[in-house]
Parts: structure tokens; C-alpha cells; sequence
């Protein structure tokens, strides 16, 4: 999986500067229950899988995003 | 679980909305947004405005003006009416069944039968079913499906999640038999151990109404409710019109011998336009075949969004023609219920503001 | 309104009754009447035993427990149930529908009907009538119908017109298709302008419950209850099962040619024993044909005192043989039906208690 591209679309979906692997997501002012939605949907429409509410959940940073999704695709 | 329906249609359908239209740009002050946050919010859901009754206008209320307009405008008889269904989760009482309320006011004679059903999102579904079911009997004619809630009343105007997209709306759908065979094909599914995706904790007999369950407390940033409010969780239905919806509607399709291309409309309940834009990319469905602005404009109002949907986007077409259409109703419960029919031509299809006389 | 069914039978009934009893004369000291009127509505109307729920349960709790039942004993089969009927006045909550719960709980199948009805006495008639036009759906072969209620929750301990009757229960019956083409008639009819004969008047969206609808209010009688409770105009309904009782049941009996004394039993919802001997005497039914006795071992439990009237007084009867029954429910709505059915030799049917 392309990890600057997904750190890329995840920066427009939150529509933000930058995403880094390390950022907490937490910490992220815009980081919602919308942001969350988005993140569903982006991970299903471009990466054709389907993130379950509770591992969104137990997700920290933004690499632990990238590997559950990259996960998934395997 | 399938079902199939022979010699029935829907003739006529009629919406009612309160006038009283409350725009998000005028209302999002209530929920600690700055412009910014307010802006994204607007433009990721597709938010405008929504309708909100006032606190002494019940959804019964909205059903019951439109029958009476179905009365006046000659489509209906009430001599001719053998069933009365109400289906909503915001019935008048606890008991008794708000259709009979809803039959002591119109006068009707006795040998009407009356039903209350509990259903939200797939109601409009739920009501279609249960008419067909009622209509094999001979001495049933013609059904009253009335779908219709005021789900303003369980959210608090300052939660910021489900006050913007919160509808209220109340729909009269005539249903009766007719000599073509016009099969209705059909498709339920329940998943009751998803219960706490959508619920409602406080207010019936497991957490009865209390000083405790009307406290109002901000659970998270910007989320204000009680416990007699609707929990929502927002990934796992998303999850859930994702993942076990479209699945259906494609089985349904396949049972009624159509594909994707022969259905000319998909009339797909509307939590949210975000939810139903996922949805139609899912299936490759083109948008134009997809209406999703109901939220937009009126709010999201439960079972009532499927007729509203066509009363909206479709009235012209479904007053002149007959069109292959999947109706499809999925939410709370989690319950999901699709359908694929015949519709139209309608002798009525409209929607309306509720007036007080 | 008519209806006709064919090819239809109760395969099983299962009674739940909370093990809690209550007494009336231990009750009655909390009423405003002196004890000699008090001993007197107990002897006329028959009171006696009731079974109410302990606080925080609710009908699903009972339907899980009987369900349950029915799993461990091989009376039933999780993945048979094509369909759940719930007929209750006394959600868990506004949203989901129970009977969703239920199905969540008991692990039960995606593949099947899940619904909420909402009907007061004329339940179990009304909710046999929904089985049987569901099972005219070829996917649909068996049917779970559960009627419960737990009105006590709702009932005024000061109120003597509605307290000492109330009984909590559920019924699970169980209903799919006969192989003989027997015939089944009923008749249904409703009548909402006398809606408010028996109504809780707050607690729905007319009126959200508040700390002024907790209030208890004296409301003339000498009675006390609070907008919140349970509310029954005990004339009115009395007047209303006289009047229009008897001659739903003789025109059904009419409309399916079967005469009066043909009919073993006529198994009548249970307001109180007054009512139901009153109604024998004017449709000339020897009390022995029409038992009344549900009220003063269980209580009114609403549409699931039908059920309980198999359980308990045809218990043996109805597991040997068959039996032409007709049944009645009314009450709340207004409503008042009626079914002329052969019932039995049923596979169960037992009361058993939830504690």
C-alpha cells in the first residue's frame, strides 16, 4: 500500500495540512465522529475495505491507521 | 426472508411536514461550532434545512391531516377504509394504540382493524408488508399505511451530532388490491444483537422515565442528551448500510428476475446524504437513479423518508406512469427490508405543510 | 370485520407467571376504603392471588425465560422460528422494537420477521389472526407468538379500581400450519372514540412523563393516581363488554354454522370473574363452559389471560384431545374479538414461573 498516499487523502479528508505517521489522531482538533465517518468511507471507496467501529476505536496514530487498512487489503 | 405479494398497489401517497422550517446556518451557534467546523459539517453532510414541529403537534397529528386531505381531495372514502396502520416510534401514548386514537377522531365505523407498530427506518417497509398481509383477506380492500414521527422531540436542540439532521414528518399511503398481478418481491432481515447501534435507553419499562433519565448531560464535546434520547453509533451503522444492506438489495433484484439497469429508481431511506452518496458508489448505482436530498431539506424523518423521497423527487412521473422502483428501509433494530415493484400511476402523490385550522 | 383462516393450528402454549404473589388482603390496607367494602369487591369480583413482576423486569425478560425453556426441553428449535410476534402495551424501550431484542438475545436468525404489535386484551386473538396471515408466506412455516405485558409497573397502589386486578405474564404460542384444511372464523372490530376508557395518559409524546406527571392526584373517587398510571373507567368498560360482547360471538357462531352448545369452551379474556359471569348468564353459557378463575390465582394479565385459561384450567384436556373453542378478547382500544377454532391435542402446555 502507497503510505504517503493514504497519509495524503487522510489530510484532505480531515481537511488539514499534513498528516504525520506519529500524530495522534485524538489530538487532532477535527478529529470527530464525522472525521471517523470519512475515514469508513475512504477506507471502503479506496481501499475496498471495511473498518469495523471498534478497531477505529483502538487506533492511536495515523501509521496505526495505515497498517489496520493495509492489513485488511491482505 | 422472502415474501412475495400478488394484485396489490399503492395508489396514493401524501406527506406532511410542520411548516416551521429552521435553517443550519441560523442554528448552528446552539452547537459549539465555530464557522469553520460549521462550514465542513455543512458541506460534508449536505445540510440546508429541516422541518421541526411544534411541542404540541405529535406525528399522529401530521398523519391525521393527511388523510384528511386525501378525504377532501376525493381519493379516499371513509367508508372504504379496513385498516388503519400506524407505525412509529413516538406513538401519542404508551397505551392505547395510537390508530385507534387515530380512528376515534376520524369516526369510522367498527369493523376497521387497528395496528400499531413499532418500526423506524425500514417502517415505511414494515407498513408495506403488513398491508399486503391484511389484503389477502376478503374482506379487506383497502389499507391506511401511516408512517410518522416526531424524532425532534428525542434529541436536544444543542447535540450537534443528530440535532442538524433531525426530521420531522408524518405520510398517509393508501394500499389495495387490483386485478393486475403486479408481484411485490420482498426481502427482511433483523439482527437483534446490533440493538445498541440505535436505542433509545430511558423512557419505556427497562429504564422507566425518572428525574435521573430526563437529565440533560454532554456526554462528548458538543453532544448534549438525556437518557429518553437516541444513542447513536455512527461507525457501526455505517458499518451497517455498508456491509449488510446492499447485499440485499442486490438478492432482491435477482429474486424479482430484474438487474440493476432495469429498476429505474432506488428509493433508499435517507439517514444522511454522506451515508447514501457510500451507498450508491458502493453499487455503481448512477446518482441520478439515487435521490438523496430529502435530509437536506426537510431532515432525516425516519419510516417517513421513503414516501417523502417520492413525493419530493418523483410525483410527476409516478401521477402519469408506472415504474420498475427498489424501495429499500434499513436502521434501527437493526432491521433492513427491501423491496422491488411496480409503482404508479399514483391517484395521488404529494407533499404538504401541516396547517392548524 | 371477518376473517377466515385455513390450514392453521396452535402447535404449543407456554405460560410464564412471575413467581412474586401478591395478596388483596394484605394490599387493601393501603386503599382509602374501610376493610368491610374492600372484603366485599374482593368477594364480587373475585380477587384474591395475583402475580406481579419484581421492579426492572420486562416482557423480554419473560419471553427470553420461556423461550429458553422451550430450547432445553426440545419443544422448540432456535433456527424454526421464521417469525416473532410480540404483542405488548409495555416495551422495554421506545426504540428498538422488543421483539428485536429478543431475537438479539436468544442468538436467533437473520432470516426472519420481527414485530411489535401494539394491543391491549384483544391481543392474543388479534396476534393469532397475524400469525395466520403470515404463514400464507411459503417461506414462513413456524410462528412464535408472544403476548406480555407488565402493567403492574404502571398501576397506582392507591388506585382500588385497577390495582388489585393487574397481573404481569407472557405467553409463548407457538403456530404454523395444520395438515387438515380445517376452518377458523373470526371477528375483529375496533371503536377509538372510547379510546380513553383505558389509557396511560402520560408517558407517550402527548405528554412526556415529567415530575408533574408523578404526582399523585386525587381524582374524586376516593382513589389516588398520578397521570403516569394506568387509567381504567371500570362502568364504561363493563357496559362496553356487555353490550357489544355478546352478539360479536353469536354472529360469529352464526357465520360458521356451528351452534352455541357445540362449542366446549368459550375461553374469554379475564377482567374479573363478575364480568365473565355476567356474560355467561346473558349469552346463556353455563359458568362451567366459560372459566373465570384466572383472575383471582394470576390476575389480569391483559391479552395473556386467554392463554393462561388453557394453561391452567384445560391443562390435561387440551394435551389428549381436541376441543371446539371459541375465544374472545376486549378491552383496550376499544377493541373486541372473537375465534371459533378446534384447539389441541397440543405438543405442551404449561404455566411455568419466572423468578
Amino acid at each position: 500500500m502507497d503510505k504517503p498516499e493514504f497519509y495524503q487523502r487522510l489530510a484532505e479528508i480531515l481537511d488539514i495540512e499534513e498528516v504525520k505517521p506519529e500524530n495522534v489522531l485524538k489530538d487532532f482538533d477535527v478529529w470527530d465522529s464525522l472525521a471517523i465517518l470519512s475515514v469508513l468511507a475512504m477506507a471502503d471507496a479506496k481501499y475496498s475495505v471495511s473498518i469495523k467501529a471498534e478497531e477505529i476505536r483502538s487506533v492511536v496514530t495515523a501509521e496505526d491507521l495505515a497498517r489496520l487498512v493495509e492489513a485488511k487489503r491482505n | 426472508m422472502k415474501c412475495t405479494f400478488k394484485n396489490k398497489r399503492i395508489s396514493s401517497i401524501i406527506t406532511v411536514v410542520p411548516s416551521q422550517e429552521y435553517r443550519f446556518d441560523d442554528e448552528y451557534h446552539y452547537f459549539k461550532m465555530n464557522e469553520a467546523q460549521a462550514k465542513r459539517f455543512k458541506k460534508t453532510m449536505s445540510l440546508d434545512r429541516h422541518r421541526i414541529a411544534p411541542p404540541e403537534v405529535c406525528a399522529s397529528d401530521l398523519c391525521l391531516f393527511g388523510v384528511q386531505r386525501l378525504l377532501d381531495a376525493g381519493v379516499l372514502k371513509k367508508e372504504d377504509i379496513d385498516a388503519i396502520l400506524f407505525i412509529s416510534q413516538t406513538p401519542d401514548y404508551i397505551l392505547p394504540a395510537t390508530s385507534n386514537v387515530i380512528h376515534g377522531k376520524l369516526g369510522l365505523d367498527h369493523d376497521v382493524i387497528c395496528l400499531d407498530m413499532n418500526q423506524g427506518c425500514a417502517g415505511y417497509l414494515t407498513g408495506l408488508q403488513q398491508a399486503c398481509l391484511l389484503l389477502e383477506i376478503p374482506s379487506v380492500s383497502k389499507v391506511l399505511l401511516l408512517t410518522g414521527d416526531t424524532s425532534s422531540k428525542l434529541v436536544d436542540k444543542r447535540n450537534r451530532i443528530s440535532y442538524p439532521i433531525t426530521g420531522d414528518a408524518g405520510a398517509a399511503t393508501v394500499i389495495e388490491r387490483c386485478p393486475e398481478e403486479r408481484t411485490i418481491y420482498m426481502d427482511v432481515k433483523n439482527d437483534g444483537s446490533r440493538y445498541k447501534a440505535l436505542l433509545i435507553p430511558g423512557g419505556g419499562f427497562r429504564m422507566p422515565s425518572s428525574a435521573k433519565t430526563l437529565e440533560l448531560r454532554e456526554v462528548e464535546e458538543g453532544v448534549i442528551k438525556c437518557l429518553e434520547h437516541a444513542d447513536m453509533d455512527g461507525a457501526a451503522i455505517f458499518n451497517f448500510t455498508m456491509d449488510d444492506v446492499p447485499p440485499q438489495i442486490q438478492d432482491v433484484i435477482s429474486f424479482s428476475g430484474d438487474t440493476w439497469d432495469s429498476i429505474e429508481h432506488f428509493f433508499l431511506h435517507q439517514p444522511n446524504p454522506f451515508i447514501v452518496t457510500q451507498m450508491a458508489q458502493k453499487m455503481k448505482i448512477p446518482a441520478a437513479k439515487v435521490p438523496n436530498n430529502v435530509v437536506s431539506l426537510y431532515g432525516n424523518c425516519s419510516s417517513t423518508t421513503i414516501p417523502m423521497n417520492i413525493a419530493l423527487n418523483c410525483s410527476g412521473p409516478m401521477l402519469t406512469g408506472t415504474h420498475r422502483v427498489c424501495l429499500s428501509g434499513f436502521g434501527v433494530g437493526l432491521t433492513w427490508i427491501s423491496a422491488v415493484l411496480d409503482m404508479g400511476p399514483l391517484e395521488f402523490c404529494k407533499l404538504v405543510d401541516y396547517e392548524t385550522t | 370485520m371477518n376473517f377466515t383462516f385455513r390450514g392453521k393450528r396452535i402447535s404449543g402454549v407456554l405460560v410464564v407467571v412471575p413467581a412474586n404473589e401478591r395478596s388483596f388482603v394484605e394490599e387493601m390496607r393501603n386503599f382509602n376504603f374501610p376493610e368491610g367494602r374492600s372484603l366485599k369487591l374482593k368477594e364480587v369480583m373475585g380477587y384474591d392471588k395475583r402475580r406481579i413482576v419484581e421492579p426492572g423486569v420486562c416482557v423480554s425478560d419473560l419471553a427470553v425465560f420461556g423461550l429458553q425453556q422451550l430450547f432445553e426441553q426440545n419443544l422448540l428449535k432456535r433456527e424454526e422460528i421464521d417469525a416473532l410476534l410480540l404483542v405488548t402495551q409495555t416495551a422495554d424501550h421506545f426504540m428498538p422494537a422488543t421483539s428485536s431484542l429478543i431475537q438479539g438475545r436468544l442468538g436467533l436468525k437473520q432470516d426472519m420477521l420481527c414485530l411489535d404489535i401494539n394491543q391491549a386484551c384483544a391481543g392474543f386473538v388479534i396476534g393469532l389472526m397475524q400469525a395466520f396471515m403470515l404463514l400464507e408466506q411459503e417461506s414462513v412455516r413456524k410462528v412464535v407468538l408472544i403476548n406480555a405485558d407488565v402493567l403492574s409497573r404502571k398501576a397506582s397502589p392507591k388506585d382500588r379500581n385497577i390495582y388489585p386486578m393487574i397481573g404481569d405474564g407472557a405467553s409463548i404460542t407457538i403456530v404454523e400450519r395444520d395438515t387438515v384444511d380445517s376452518v377458523i372464523h373470526a371477528s375483529v372490530k375496533m371503536d377509538g372514540s372510547r379510546a380513553s376508557a383505558l389509557t396511560i395518559p402520560a408517558g407517550g409524546l402527548r405528554l412526556p412523563s415529567s415530575p408533574e406527571t408523578a404526582r399523585l392526584e386525587d381524582v374524586g373517587d376516593n382513589n389516588l393516581r398520578a397521570k403516569d398510571h394506568v387509567f381504567m373507567d371500570g362502568s364504561a368498560i363493563f357496559n362496553f363488554v356487555q353490550t357489544e360482547v355478546p352478539p360479536l360471538i353469536k354472529d360469529l357462531l352464526v357465520e360458521a354454522g356451528v351452534p352455541v352448545a357445540a362449542v366446549d369452551f368459550f375461553l374469554c379474556h379475564q377482567p374479573n370473574r363478575f364480568m365473565l359471569e355476567k356474560l355467561a348468564d346473558k349469552m346463556k353459557v353455563p359458568h362451567a363452559r366459560m372459566p373465570n378463575n384466572v383472575v383471582e390465582h394470576f390476575g389480569n394479565s391483559g391479552s395473556v389471560t386467554i392463554p393462561t385459561v388453557m394453561a391452567y384450567n384445560l391443562r390435561e384436556r387440551l394435551l389428549r384431545e381436541q376441543l371446539q373453542v371459541c375465544l374472545a378478547g376486549f378491552g383496550g382500544g376499544l377493541a373486541w374479538s372473537a375465534m371459533l377454532l378446534k384447539l389441541g391435542k397440543l405438543a405442551f402446555n404449561n404455566i411455568t414461573e419466572y423468578e
